[in-house]
């Protein structure tokens, strides 16, 4: 039964993590939705501040995803 | 030419960062009669290390130099980078961590060690040796395309100019050559952090005060709507450049040198999911390439000093120039030429670590631990003449195709190793089939995209709805079909 309860708890572990790793990729495969130049930061067209935006997204889901696997998936 | 204090401190920094090269080999002391003291550092790194080794090999020309220079000369397409240096790490941190693992097991150094074991094939284990030495001859290429034209601009008006860069660039890499024979990777990842502390605080000076003088929306101004954003018809050469891109980052040998110099796989994964925020930096210097357009003085001085197809190779050199007080110039300046330094002196590494291991080792098994040590570090040096020889008879203009052109040969290698890490039931022959076809239609496909003229692109025009494709992409889709259904013929008939 607490077998059972580790395979489970490993599977959404996986998920976790797979999902966590996956936003970043989806966020910017996405082209079309941001080839545009509206609105703007600062006189920064849309299409560039959305993708630096993206770089500290990544840090942090990433980050999270190595965190959580590194203490609860092994090595 | 740059005042005199600008120079000083310029050569001051360079003085420190020799000391520096040499020191490294007394930094987490080992034997450097064995090669991977000498080329993974003892595999004792930690993330922090880890971090900082990586980024150096992501901060290179290729971001100072080649990025800028192409938003600069064709518009919003080349901050692909970005997304590029967003998603690459999310691939490495899972996959680098699993190679790190049989590595130490086995006692490996190169991809080439793991891929020969895992597919029991020496000949897939040697042509995959032989690519990756390839590909990074036009990589560390654009490293010195960089190097050039930081002095360039630093020296420019003075007499006989090209002469004086040329002998100055030379001696800087028998300087280099010889500290890396005596550190190996501790050398480089000393230099890395000083390298990475003078450019993270470069790039932020610029940017502050540009922001403040020039302001986007000046340099904007002037400019067609391909600079604001891709247009439409750009989306699929969009995501095929960064995607392949990310995918290709970590299939070179220098990737995977400083990957297996961790400390364990922990610290790998760790490093890896933070060094997105490497690329803050190289996203700035990509505006840059816009922001030169606000700057008239710089404006002008590119246009009145160079020809229109290698000007933007000095963008960032001359807004710098403009931007920055003499002494933070020369500051920023040899934060530039080093940073074209010690990705060279990474990458000869990883060059001589196959040659060595996987083509020299291969003809001759009973080469002593010692011996191998030694051919791996003379063949370094070679290599890094190579690479200047490569220069010095290759227009400098278009920078970043040399980039692109060592991405499409790498990724040739992508289902020897990455699908490797997943699976062994991948059919040798036709992983090697793949791997020659890829190489082949790559070559073809950069031909007819260039009309058989000199290699300026490295996109392929599809037709009217698609666009272009990046080559690399096309490349290995051909590779991977025959991967794929070849290991499916193949495997009623393999034994086990």
């Amino acid at each position: 039964m607490s077998q059972n309860v580790a395979v489970k708890s490993k599977r959404s572990l996986y998920v976790t993590v797979a999902i966590l790793t996956l936003i970043p990729f989806v966020g910017l495969a996405v082209v079309p939705l941001y080839v545009r130049t509206n609105p703007e930061i600062g006189g920064l067209p849309f299409f560039y501040w959305y993708q630096l935006l993206w770089l500290f997204l990544a840090a942090a889901l990433f980050g999270t995803a190595a965190i959580l696997f590194n203490k609860y998936g092994g090595e | 030419m740059l005042a005199l204090s600008g120079i000083l401190v310029w050569v001051i920094l360079l003085l420190i960062f020799i000391f520096l090269g040499f020191y490294g080999r007394r930094w987490k002391k080992g034997d450097m009669s064995k090669l991977d003291e000498w080329a993974l550092g003892g595999r004792k790194f930690s993330a922090v290390i880890v971090w900082f080794l990586v980024g150096a090999d992501l901060y290179t020309a290729y971001t100072f130099i080649a990025i800028p220079s192409s938003v600069f000369s064709i518009g919003a397409i080349y901050y692909y980078a970005v997304p590029y240096v967003a998603v690459t790490f999310g691939i490495a941190m899972w996959a680098m961590p699993k190679l790190w693992k049989v590595s130490k097991e086995k006692g490996y150094i190169t991809a080439s060690d793991f891929i020969k074991s895992n597919f029991n094939s020496r000949n897939l284990a040697i042509l995959v040796a032989i690519v990756g030495i390839v590909a990074e001859l036009p990589y560390i290429g654009l490293q010195i395309v960089g190097m050039l034209s930081v002095l360039t601009v630093m020296l420019s008006g003075i007499a006989n100019v090209h002469v004086v860069v040329d002998i100055a660039l030379i001696i800087s890499f028998i300087i280099l050559a010889v500290f890396t024979y005596f550190s190996g990777l501790r050398g480089a990842t000393l230099t890395a952090i000083f390298k990475d502390a003078i450019i993270l605080t470069s790039v932020a000076l610029v940017i502050i005060i540009a922001l403040l003088t020039i302001g986007f929306t000046k340099s904007f101004a002037t400019l067609p709507t391909k600079y604001y954003h891709i247009l439409p018809l750009q989306v699929n050469a969009y995501w095929s450049l960064f995607l392949m891109s990310a995918l290709a980052l970590y299939l070179y040998p220098h990737a995977v040198t400083g990957s297996l110099s961790a400390k364990s796989p922990k610290s790998l994964r760790l490093s890896q999911s933070f060094l997105p925020l490497y690329g803050v930096g190289l996203a700035l210097l990509a505006l840059f390439g816009i922001l030169v357009y606000g700057d008239h003085a710089a404006l002008t001085f590119l246009k009145d000093t160079y020809v229109a197809s290698s000007r933007g190779t000095y963008v960032v050199p001359a807004l710098i120039f403009y931007t920055l007080p003499a002494p933070l110039t020369g500051f920023a300046f040899l934060g530039i030429f080093i940073g074209g330094l010690v990705p060279a002196s990474i990458m000869a590494m990883s060059q001589s670590n196959l040659f060595t291991r996987n083509i020299v080792r291969e003809l001759y098994p009973k080469l002593s631990p010692m011996r191998e040590a030694v051919i791996a570090k003379v063949a370094m040096i070679i290599f890094l003449f190579i690479a200047v020889g490569f220069v010095f008879v290759f227009p400098l203009s278009y920078s970043v195709q040399l980039q692109l052109l060592g991405g499409i040969i790498i990724l040739q290698t992508l289902p020897s190793l990455f699908l490797g890490l997943v699976t062994k039931k991948l059919n040798k022959y036709s992983l090697m089939t793949g791997l020659l076809v890829g190489l082949g239609l790559g070559i073809y496909w950069m031909e007819v995209a260039n009309h058989f003229k000199t290699w300026t692109t490295t996109l392929l025009p599809i037709n009217s709805s698609v666009g272009s494709l990046f080559i690399g992409f096309l490349a290995l889709s051909a590779n991977l079909i025959i991967v794929l259904i070849g290991s499916l013929i193949a495997l009623p008939f393999s034994k086990k």
